[in-house]
């Protein structure tokens, strides 16, 4: 059984003098030099693209002097009301905006998950939250925790074995936000943690979610 | 984005019946394709395709995984158009969606070879470089394998700085991650190599 218990905690990224900087920018020149190849993408690579924008652009992208489309929301509307009627339908209108506020926040949050949001927002984060993994089983002989956080490297974050029989735990630092992670016990079982969120990858492999809030929380 | 060509600099000839494309600058291309004119999006596809190209086989080691990777970024960017702030600086906006799609690839890498491990000892023995009574003349192979057993970050960081040549100001702006955290998996990245590569450059 596993489970993630957040520990409160602050890691600040560690200083890299310039002296090994310089030596490493010439080793790395060296090793660099043969990446920067020019590569190619695929003769077909621009008609496919562009055959999927043409599919989906005419609904996205309307052509100067086609018919407006106009959604509800840029509709002008003139509604003229007596004061009575004007303070039922502001409370209306405000319990609409309220509901609308949710459904903004949720799309906002999904958003920036995305590319391009993250492209345009995303600010530098140095600060991160210390979980605690911990795993329950009497007869594993080793356990590891794999998820995006290590880029699911086997090996990376090995558990130990507490004080109790059958504990194994690790601490991770996490930047806030959702994570995927599984156990692998004895280098060759995978296991999603059964306490928390699941979440299926492509090929149907079960892993688990945990979300690091920026407020100092942690969910599963 | 100091690594990305100058469109001007691109040999190969403009197909299509789009005469905008090839004087236009990216701005313009993008004011034609928010007015309707879809196909000018093909001129920015054809700007930056081969240099997106380079970063994502690099990144994923896979040509098939890296064109699957710039599919999906370049409809981002389509989809996106309106999002882009400043559209002069384009390129840079675009690269940001790529590394983003290159990290998720990467990751679905990474749980395919968790679940279907590859041989390991044998990629070992292809990063390992050979005996000194036999001249190892695929250095380029073994970069490639090398760089690729690194962790997603530290590739990513690497390869922004050392093949794109990117500032670490412009890799902060393009990641969201902070200069010192950069710094940290670039330093990382090159001591991996280093072990992953000893015995290549003889030390």
């Amino acid at each position: 059984m596993g489970c993630v218990i957040y520990l409160k905690g602050f890691i600040m990224a560690d200083s890299y003098d310039e002296t090994r900087q310089a030596e490493d920018a010439v080793f790395a020149e060296r090793v660099a030099a043969s990446l920067r190849a020019p590569e190619r993408a695929h003769p077909s690579f621009e008609k496919r693209l562009m055959d999927k924008v043409r599919m989906e652009g005419r609904s996205l992208y309307a052509a100067a002097g086609a018919s407006p489309n106009a959604s509800w929301w840029r509709t002008e509307w003139i509604i003229r009301l007596s004061p009575r009627g004007g303070v039922a339908i502001a409370a209306g209108i405000g319990a609409i905006i309220a509901l609308s506020g949710v459904a903004v926040g949720s799309r906002i949050s999904a958003r920036s998950h995305s590319p391009a949001a993250t492209a345009q927002a995303a600010p530098a984060r140095d600060t991160v939250e210390l979980v605690r993994f911990v795993f329950v089983d009497s007869g594993a002989a080793s356990v590891a925790l794999v998820g995006d956080f290590n880029g699911w490297t086997r090996g990376a974050t090995e558990l130990k074995r507490s004080g109790a029989p059958g504990v194994w735990t690790a601490s991770v630092a996490l930047t806030p936000g959702r994570h995927e992670y599984a156990f692998i016990i004895n280098g060759k079982r995978w296991v999603a943690d059964p306490l928390a969120v699941k979440s299926s990858d492509d090929f149907g492999t079960e892993s688990s979610v945990i979300r690091v809030g920026t407020a100092g929380k942690s969910e599963t | 984005m100091p690594s990305l060509p100058d469109p001007s600099c691109d040999p190969r000839p403009v197909s299509g019946s789009h005469s905008l494309v090839t004087g236009s600058s990216d701005a313009e291309l993008i004011d034609a394709v928010l007015a309707g004119d879809i196909d000018a999006f093909s001129g920015l596809v054809r700007r930056y395709q081969d240099t997106c190209t380079r970063f994502a086989v690099r990144m994923l080691g896979s040509r098939v995984d890296a064109d699957d990777a710039l599919q999906s970024a370049f409809m981002r960017a389509f989809r996106g158009l309106r999002s882009c702030k400043d559209p002069n600086r384009f390129g840079g906006w675009l690269y940001q969606i790529v590394i983003n799609e290159c990290r998720t690839y990467a990751s679905r890498q990474r749980r395919r070879e968790l679940r279907f491990p590859p041989a390991t000892e044998a990629i070992e023995r292809a990063v390992a470089p050979g005996s000194d009574d036999e001249p190892d003349r695929d250095v380029g192979g073994h970069i490639e394998r090398a760089l690729s057993m690194l962790p997603t970050e530290q590739r990513e960081a690497f390869l922004l700085k050392h093949v794109e040549e990117l500032s670490y100001d412009e890799m902060s702006e393009m990641t969201g991650v902070s200069v010192p955290a950069l710094k940290m998996r670039v330093k990382r990245a090159c001591d991996g190599l280093r072990d992953l590569l000893e015995g290549v450059y003889h030390g």
